[in-house]
């Protein structure tokens, strides 16, 4: 198949810490499918995994699931990466999940699902840091930006309970857009576009 | 019944009074622990709910309670939020990340706390 018609490919990593749970929400009410793989990657305790699921899945069209090793990704699809295993997107198809030491204290960590993408033809590459303690997610952020040319959004301070993550990621120079939830759920549709 | 079970941990008694007050007030039922040892007493009595916890308190801190819990395997089952002013970055919360789901700035609206302790307590009342 030439290239060009070739369909685009849209791959968005969301990393989150505290306060992330009610963002999350705000940015998946009335998501439509977007024509993206939505990885997900939120601290929390291991039994939060599945509320936080289910909450999402009320909200919106897409498919809510929690991210299961081996894995393909499909579009219009959303994967939580599980506690206390590492996330990695093999080749940008293929979930893989893995133990690990913790990365900046936490596992699984923003930065090494972010890191795990690579440059494709094809495909776009989004990153979007949101509120949280410490500075997971910027290394990724810079991965992605500068390596894969892709696109990133950091939450503004108005709405972050906690300003650290996202103030590392813009200190950083990388990002894009400084954003409240609403806007970004509005930015990832108008990027990705609604699967028909 | 942790869906509707709140505990305070705030060594200022002005706090755990006010919001103790806007919590039953919304329906909640609320302990309170005036300090660390306190809080962990509790939590050994088995309580499960969300625990809003403030940060700089004498003694053992918000951080040293939430590690305490951890080492006691009293986290399971139990929402933690911090409750506090402009929050003061320490060594010690970065081990805690994934313990801690929110941070609920002091002052505080009453509507808005109602809100976020409905929304978390939320979670502990789906299947796990």
């Amino acid at each position: 198949m030439p290239e060009w018609n070739i369909p685009k490919r849209t791959i968005v990593v969301i990393g989150a810490s505290a306060g992330g749970p009610r963002v999350l929400k705000t940015i998946f009410s009335g998501m439509p499918k977007l024509n993206a793989s939505i990885v997900v990657v939120q601290h929390m305790p291991k039994f939060l995994n599945e509320p936080l699921r289910e909450s999402l899945a009320s909200l919106t069209s897409m498919r809510v699931q929690l991210a299961e090793d081996a894995h393909f990704l499909k579009p219009g699809h959303v994967y939580i990466a599980p506690s206390e295993r590492h996330l990695a997107l093999l080749g940008n198809r293929k979930l893989h999940l893995y133990d690990g030491e913790k990365v900046n204290y936490v596992c699984p960590s923003v930065d090494v699902t972010m890191a795990s993408l690579t440059l494709e033809p094809g495909y776009l590459f989004i990153g979007v840091v949101l509120t949280g303690m410490g500075r997971d997610g910027a290394d990724g952020i810079v991965h992605i930006k500068k390596e894969l040319n892709g696109l990133t959004i950091a939450q503004d301070e108005k709405t972050s309970s906690i300003f650290g993550m996202p103030k590392e990621a813009i200190a950083t120079g990388c990002v894009d857009y400084v954003l409240p939830p609403e806007t970004i759920r509005e930015q990832l549709i108008q990027w990705a576009g609604v699967l028909h | 019944m942790s869906k509707n079970q709140v505990l305070i941990v705030d060594d200022e008694e002005t706090v755990r009074y006010v919001v103790k007050r806007i919590l039953e007030e919304a329906g909640f039922v609320v302990s309170v622990a005036a300090n660390g040892p306190e809080c962990l007493e509790i939590l050994r009595k088995g309580f499960k709910g969300l625990i809003l916890m403030d940060i700089i308190m004498p003694g053992m801190d918000g951080w040293d309670t939430i590690q305490a819990m951890v080492d006691e395997g009293l986290c399971e089952g139990n929402i933690v939020c911090m409750l506090t002013g402009k929050p003061v970055p320490d060594v010690k919360m970065d081990h805690l990340k994934e313990y801690v789901l929110d941070y609920i700035r002091k002052p505080f609206d009453s509507d808005k706390l109602v809100q976020i302790v409905s929304e978390y307590l939320g979670y502990l009342d789906m299947p796990q």
